[in-house]
């Protein structure tokens, strides 16, 4: 950025001394332990040690024969996808509208924009009683509105108890969406729509070709950082389910947990951990790659 | 708007009053969707705001109440005297404060000179922080704990500091280094040629200038260690250490013990502080914009 160099002659160190704080936080708390954990995934170890002996492939060898771990893997899917495609869709929509100038946008925005800044313990504690299929509210509602005639467990079925947790997710984390696509919204000339309208342009055509396009770039970014983000998430559905029942919610960092803490197993937890990393390794990827496609077509 | 559907037609009014009906309908229909939206996300606040002033026989009904038919506000007291709830409040504001400064303290100086020097390394490092930033938290907790152990750190808020720092380092690294990039160098650079050491000229040059940087961040740093669970779950395991997120949540599950009203007493609480907290800093960045618009910038 500087065409001349300014340097003094003490700039050198301070510029060493005043990074090494920083990087002795990063290098020893997350990078050391990263290392690590590839390490002991080839090695037999248990939990509090840092070290075993070695085994090879064993622990991945484990992993894959496991029917829990495609179980967690089909879930993780089901979890990242169903709730990202929620969210973008939602978050657009919702943005949409909130760009809208009417009577009482700016509550209507501060509302809307509530279960993002609530603390997630909050969040999922409203949730579980509200969903709670004896004295939940949900239940009361839709059994005395006729929708069912019997209370669904919700959280307490293997069947539905994926679906509730992304409903859950969704509610908390389309503002973020809704935030991002209204940040670009604002930016659009409102001239390109005056102009399409007295062009005649239906809405659908100015939504489709002025609207999408400037969008797509933040839309992008925003449905990979979800995603990047709903990948590790761990809390929500631990909190809420504790994985179950049944397993039946029980995503990758979920199976690392457990493998780990309950079971002791930090080898094979290790395992899990290190196809977790290569998964998202390859999403960041491909979505980086779409990202700079899109970027090209819009130049 | 109106003024392309008012165009001279055979039917004259009759055309605009079917225009005006449209219109109307359409705007009516817009509202009806924009409260259906707005109520459908608030609904479970109101109801978390209504639930807590429940007496637990209430709560425990089957079908459940609307409004409480007593209202009492023993589920607010109940959480102070019987249970852990000050603790865990406490500790999760020392977590999260803790976090910040220590965030910002070591992060602004060291994006500072990455956001101004080009030697060795530095970029390399950047580019390092990035990479971590990406690394999910389940990754790396395992290591963690037996480092936490080996530090002597079990069960302490120290851990939970440390290391919710370090997660937030890269974040305060990337964002304050844009943050300063976007400062001229010539304002420190004159303070150097007037005889200010380079640490001097950065803390009050540059630094005073960054404040509404730091604020932005120290916002997301706070946020972050605030609502952290794994590492708190993992790393604390006396109750009177934990925090909120872990705290409560070990409550969810003991439903026996403590009763939903209290819960939903701690969740509206948590609420009102959080609201609290993000209204104030906005009221700061919005004063600080106007000092700075006074100042002639």
């Amino acid at each position: 950025m500087a065409a001349y160099n300014t340097n003094q002659p003490g700039d050198r160190l301070f510029a060493y001394l005043t990074l090494t704080p920083a990087a002795f936080l990063v290098v020893l708390l997350v990078l050391v332990p990263s290392i690590v954990v590839v390490v002991n995934s080839f090695q037999s170890v248990g939990l509090g040690a840092t070290s075993g002996p070695f085994v090879g492939f064993d622990n991945y060898q484990n992993a894959l024969a496991d029917s829990t771990f495609f179980m967690a893997l089909r879930n993780t899917f089901v979890w990242v996808f169903g709730s990202v495609a929620f969210e973008m869709l939602l978050g657009l929509g919702v943005a949409l509208m909130l760009h809208r100038s009417f009577k009482g946008r700016g509550l209507a925005r501060v509302i809307v924009l509530t279960p993002y800044l609530l603390p997630t313990i909050v969040a999922i504690l409203v949730w579980r009683y509200m969903f709670n299929d004896l004295v939940g509210i949900v239940n009361a509602l839709l059994l005395q509105t006729g929708i069912i005639s019997r209370p669904i467990l919700w959280l307490n079925s293997p069947d539905t108890a994926m679906m509730t947790v992304i409903l859950v997710g969704t509610w908390k984390y389309t503002p973020f969406v809704v935030i991002a696509i209204l940040g670009i919204l604002q930016s659009i000339p409102q001239e390109q729509y005056e102009a399409a309208t007295i062009d005649g342009a239906s809405q659908w055509q100015q939504f489709w070709r002025i609207t999408l396009p400037h969008i797509l770039p933040v839309f992008l970014l925003t449905a990979l950082l979800r995603t990047i983000w709903a990948f590790q998430k761990f809390d929500i559905i631990y909190i809420l389910t504790g994985g179950g029942p049944l397993d039946a919610t029980t995503t990758l960092p979920i199976l690392i947990y457990l493998k780990a803490f309950v079971d002791f197993d930090v080898g094979r937890a290790a395992a899990v951990a290190v196809i977790l990393m290569i998964m998202l390794l390859i999403l960041i990827g491909s979505y980086a790659l779409l990202i700079r496609r899109s970027e090209e077509k819009h130049d | 708007m109106t003024d392309a559907t008012t165009f001279a037609h055979p039917a004259g009014s009759r055309v605009r009053d079917a225009d005006w009906l449209y219109t109307t309908t359409k705007r009516a229909m817009f509202y009806i969707l924009v409260l259906t939206v707005v109520g459908l996300v608030g609904f479970p606040l109101l109801w978390m705001l209504i639930s807590s002033f429940k007496t637990a026989a209430e709560l425990y009904q089957s079908p459940p109440t609307f409004l409480p038919s007593q209202a009492t506000i023993e589920n607010y007291t109940e959480l102070y005297w019987q249970s852990n709830f000050g603790f865990y409040l406490l500790n999760s504001i020392i977590v999260a404060t803790a976090t910040t400064v220590l965030a910002l303290g070591i992060g602004s100086i060291a994006a500072y000179s990455l956001s101004r020097f080009d030697f060795a390394g530095l970029n390399a490092f950047a580019g390092l922080t990035l990479v971590c930033y990406m690394l999910p938290e389940v990754l790396i907790v395992i290591p963690l704990y037996s480092i936490v152990i080996w530090l002597g750190l079990a069960d302490t808020l120290y851990a939970l500091i440390l290391t919710n720092t370090a997660m937030a380092m890269p974040l305060v690294l990337w964002f304050m280094r844009a943050y300063f990039r976007s400062v001229p160098r010539a304002l420190e650079e004159c303070a150097i040629i007037d005889g200010c050491t380079r640490f001097m000229a950065f803390r009050k040059v540059t630094l005073p200038l960054a404040v509404p940087g730091l604020v932005s961040v120290g916002m997301l740093c706070f946020n972050m260690a605030y609502n952290e669970y794994l590492f708190a779950l993992i790393f604390t395991s006396t109750d009177t250490k934990k925090v909120l997120s872990v705290g409560l949540a070990t409550w969810i599950n003991q439903e026996n013990i403590y009763s939903w009203g209290m819960l939903l007493a701690g969740a509206v609480q948590l609420t009102l502080f959080a609201m609290a907290l993000y209204w104030i800093v906005q009221r700061s960045i919005a004063a600080g914009r106007l000092q700075g618009s006074l100042q002639g910038e």
